[in-house]
């Protein structure tokens, strides 16, 4: 099967900085993969890339087999098959909701009625009809993102790009966008791309995950991959809570869910912090600092001597921070 | 509110009342000769707002949209034209590129119609570029960012698409309110019409108030002056109603997050076009400068400009007895003027913090494009039966029409200030006074000093106003020059023009880059 995007070897330039730095990734139709990393790590940089915004400094792009941009060439964004959403919405002051969805159809060579009147068909597949007549400034940030991503979503595309879709609108409305974009998602076979620097959102979204350091790929495997078998501490820190004990066979990270309270190991309690759902309990052990989680409320109150069961751990192999 | 009453309703009521009583009495315009100035206005002031638009806006896709080197010195070259008044650049043109001008010279060529509407044309339209320039520059960063037009092209619109259904959409409001205020510069024109159009024979509604009231003692002439400064006003006031409509919350629109994505990003080379645009700005900006400072440098009219023939005679007689006089004058009431416009400018954007400040502030930026030559009869009518020929009379049409620029200064630093900043200094500990001396003070204070400078370069270069209101030993520097010119003192009139503009060119750009982000639209 000829993937959606292949990346090989792809270098981006600033100047005397290496944004991007030698990134091979493939990703399949209907896959979505999201770009986790801090902010500065070369997500939105990679994203551009695919979409045409930024030259290559080295190595190859094609999207759909076709080879987009390499040494010497590049296609332009509008005639590459993607859609995009933006961080900041970047949507268009003079249009309103309608309209700016129904652009992408108009510039497919629809006319303008017929661009319309499926405009307003993605809308309230969307949910948004009422937002129909609506211009960016009358919406909020939420509704922006979702008029954004109904305005990708019109492009008939091979990849959709998703740059961080969901940083600026609040926790409430970002799982409504992430509904959105897995139900459009899984309706069309095409692939999505998504940058993040929030591991639950990118580990719940994505099909696999590909962390990214200072423009360099650190590792790329499915949710459970980076989670459970982190390349080293920075890995995984980046993916989730993680205490680094000091076992028998070297230093090893356990998460919070892999120990529990009560059990042979020697352990005070620290701190306590209830969080609903659970609980998170700092353990002084002899091994060092665990972070331990159970559900429910506070069983056990600071000071307290419960001790702990370490039930997994994974070995760091001596790659520290 | 006052004073503002006492500058500009007085004066601008006491105009439309004699206006009335002309007008009735009989007095109408002289067709013949008013309606041809009043043709040559409007048709040079739509001319200018064009060429001014296209070069401002074709000049801020440059700076803004491409990759170019040393983009801050080349928005400054930009900019600076704005520092040289229009009648030296009227002066300075004819010197480079008129008869018997330093391309003459050089290599027997000379620009056609210099002297006439073309050159009053270029040369208004030249002054009045900068103010297109910083329009259309922050309408593309604040209006149309690039990710708008990057999402047009991953919407699958080409280049072209994305500019004409994106880019030019959004910028069209700043566009058409740029051109209104360039209007508004080019039917204000004085000096250079004075300069370059009455010695051809061209005459424009300023010139005419100027001959009539300068030039000539009868009561047919004076009263056609008033109704022609009335008409003047009408005109340039719709066309504010216009700017003010457009430029409405430019730089505050809709943007709900901050613009994303690599500020480096995929810029097109614009070596070439910066190339262009600097080689423009030495066309129409230092090569003529360059000429007059040669002209003033050299013994004689027809003389080659090469050292064997320097001199700074001219300097010498410049700054001799009666023009030493003038340069003291323009520089008391520039100061003077700079001094009142800042406290005012300062006083309505403190009153304008609190409460209904909106109208002071639309009422001051209204006084920026009353016509100087509107104003200078206006305060003529209502003061000039006791300030008749004072320095005064000068003083108070200078305030009138500079203390926007004041208060702009000052109220732009003022509103960029979070409250929050005070609120915190408050909070932690400080008294209002102390709050405003420690915390607010540091912010605006180059706001002042900036605006300062600015008020006391206009007034230095001030001509219209000047011309109409000075009597027998109340004329100013630029008056001086104009009378020289007309007189044919070509070397002195360019030594005087080189002292009234060198100077504050250099200080000018200092301003510029006090002021910093404001003037240039922020360094990126």
């Amino acid at each position: 099967m000829t993937p959606a995007v292949e990346l090989r070897d792809v270098a981006v330039s600033y100047g005397a900085v290496r944004a991007v730095d030698g990134i091979s990734l493939q990703c399949e139709p209907g896959e979505t993969l999201a770009l986790l990393g801090p902010s500065g790590s070369g997500k939105t940089t990679l994203i551009y890339a695919v979409a045409g915004f930024v030259p290559l400094a080295a190595g190859e792009i094609a999207i759909g087999g076709r080879v987009v941009a390499g040494p010497g060439r590049s296609v332009p964004p509008d005639t590459r098959a993607v859609g995009m959403v933006f961080q900041n919405y970047a949507l268009w002051p003079h249009l309103d909701a309608l309209d700016t969805v129904a652009y992408p159809l108009r510039r497919a060579g629809l006319d303008r009625a017929e661009a319309r009147a499926r405009a307003r068909d993605l809308l309230s597949r969307l949910g948004m009809e009422d937002l129909a007549s609506r211009r960016p400034a009358e919406l909020s940030g939420g509704q922006q993102q979702r008029v954004g991503l109904a305005r990708a979503l019109a492009r008939d595309a091979a990849v959709y790009l998703l740059d961080e879709p969901t940083a600026h609108v609040d926790a409430a409305v970002r799982v409504a966008v992430q509904e959105e974009i897995g139900r459009a998602r899984r309706a069309s076979r095409a692939a999505a791309i998504y940058s993040s620097h929030d591991a639950a959102e990118a580990l719940a979204l994505a099909d696999r995950v590909a962390l990214l350091r200072a423009g360099r790929l650190v590792q790329l495997g499915t949710p459970a991959d980076v989670y459970e078998r982190p390349v080293d501490l920075w890995a995984a820190r980046l993916t989730g809570p993680a205490s680094v004990l000091d076992g028998d066979g070297g230093r090893v990270i356990v998460r919070p869910d892999w120990a529990e309270l009560g059990g042979s190991t020697s352990g005070e309690v620290a701190e306590v912090w209830y969080r609903g759902t659970h609980t998170d309990y700092r353990v002084a052990t002899p091994g060092g600092e665990l972070v331990v989680r159970a559900p429910g409320p506070p069983t056990v109150a600071i000071g307290d001597r419960p001790g702990v069961t370490v039930r997994r751990t994974w070995p760091l192999d001596g790659a520290g921070d | 509110m006052v004073a503002l009453g006492g500058l500009v309703a007085v004066p601008i009521v006491e105009l439309a009342r004699v206006g009335v009583e002309e007008w009735q009495g009989g007095g109408g315009l002289d067709r013949a000769v008013s309606g041809a100035a009043l043709f040559n206005t409007m048709w040079t002031g739509a001319a200018v707002a064009v060429l001014a638009v296209a070069a401002g806006t074709g000049a801020a896709f440059v700076t803004e949209r491409m990759a170019v080197p040393g983009r801050r010195w080349l928005r400054l070259g930009i900019v600076v034209p704005i520092v040289v008044p229009g009648f030296v650049s009227a002066l300075s043109w004819a010197r480079a590129y008129g008869p018997g001008g330093l391309t003459d010279d050089l290599v027997g060529w000379e620009l056609p119609g210099v002297f006439g509407a073309p050159g009053v044309v270029a040369v208004v339209a030249v002054n009045a570029m900068p103010i297109a320039y910083v329009i259309a520059a922050a309408a593309l960063r604040s209006r149309a960012e690039p990710d708008l037009e990057r999402a047009a092209r991953a919407a699958g619109a080409g280049r072209r698409v994305a500019a004409a259904t994106v880019t030019l959409p959004l910028l069209a409001p700043a566009l058409l309110g740029a051109a209104a205020l360039t209007f508004i510069v080019g039917i204000n024109a004085f000096g250079v019409p004075a300069i370059l159009g009455t010695p051809a024979g061209f005459g424009t509604v300023t010139t005419r108030i100027y001959q009539d009231l300068a030039r000539s003692a009868s009561p047919a002439a004076f009263s056609r002056a008033v109704l022609l400064a009335l008409l003047l006003v009408a005109i340039a006031l719709a066309f504010v109603a216009i700017a003010d409509r457009m430029l409405a919350g430019l730089g505050s629109l809709t943007r709900t997050a901050a613009p994303a994505g690599p500020q480096a990003v995929a810029r097109r080379s614009g070596i070439a076009a910066a190339i262009a645009v600097w080689l423009t700005v030495g066309a129409v900006t230092v090569v003529p400068l360059v000429a007059l400072i040669l002209v003033a440098l050299t013994r004689g009219v027809g003389l080659a400009p090469v050292p064997s023939n320097w001199t700074l005679g001219n300097f010498a007689e410049a700054l001799d007895g009666p023009l030493l006089g003038a340069l003291g004058r323009s520089l008391l009431l520039a100061a003077a003027a700079a001094t009142a416009a800042v406290a005012l400018g300062a006083l309505v954007a403190a009153l304008q913090r609190r409460r209904a400040g909106r109208l002071y502030a639309a009422a001051v930026l209204l006084t920026f494009a009353v016509p100087g030559s509107t104003l200078a009869v206006a305060v003529l009518l209502a003061y000039g039966g006791r300030l008749r020929d004072t320095l005064t009379i000068i003083l108070i049409a200078y305030v009138a029409k500079l203390w926007g620029v004041g208060h702009r200064t000052v109220a732009g630093s003022a509103a960029g200030l979070p409250p929050d900043l005070y609120r915190a200094a408050r909070a932690a500990g400080a008294s209002a006074w102390t709050a405003v001396r420690t915390v607010v003070a540091p912010q605006v204070r180059p706001a002042l000093v900036a605006g300062w400078l600015l008020v006391f370069l206009f007034a230095l270069h001030e001509l219209t106003m000047s011309s109409l209101l000075h009597g027998p030993g109340t004329g100013t520097l630029a008056v001086e020059i104009l009378d020289l010119q007309q007189l044919g003192d070509v070397p002195v009139s360019a030594a005087l023009a080189t002292l009234l503009t060198v100077p504050p060119l250099v200080l000018g750009v200092a301003v510029v880059i006090l002021a910093g982000g404001r003037l240039l639209g922020g360094a990126r």
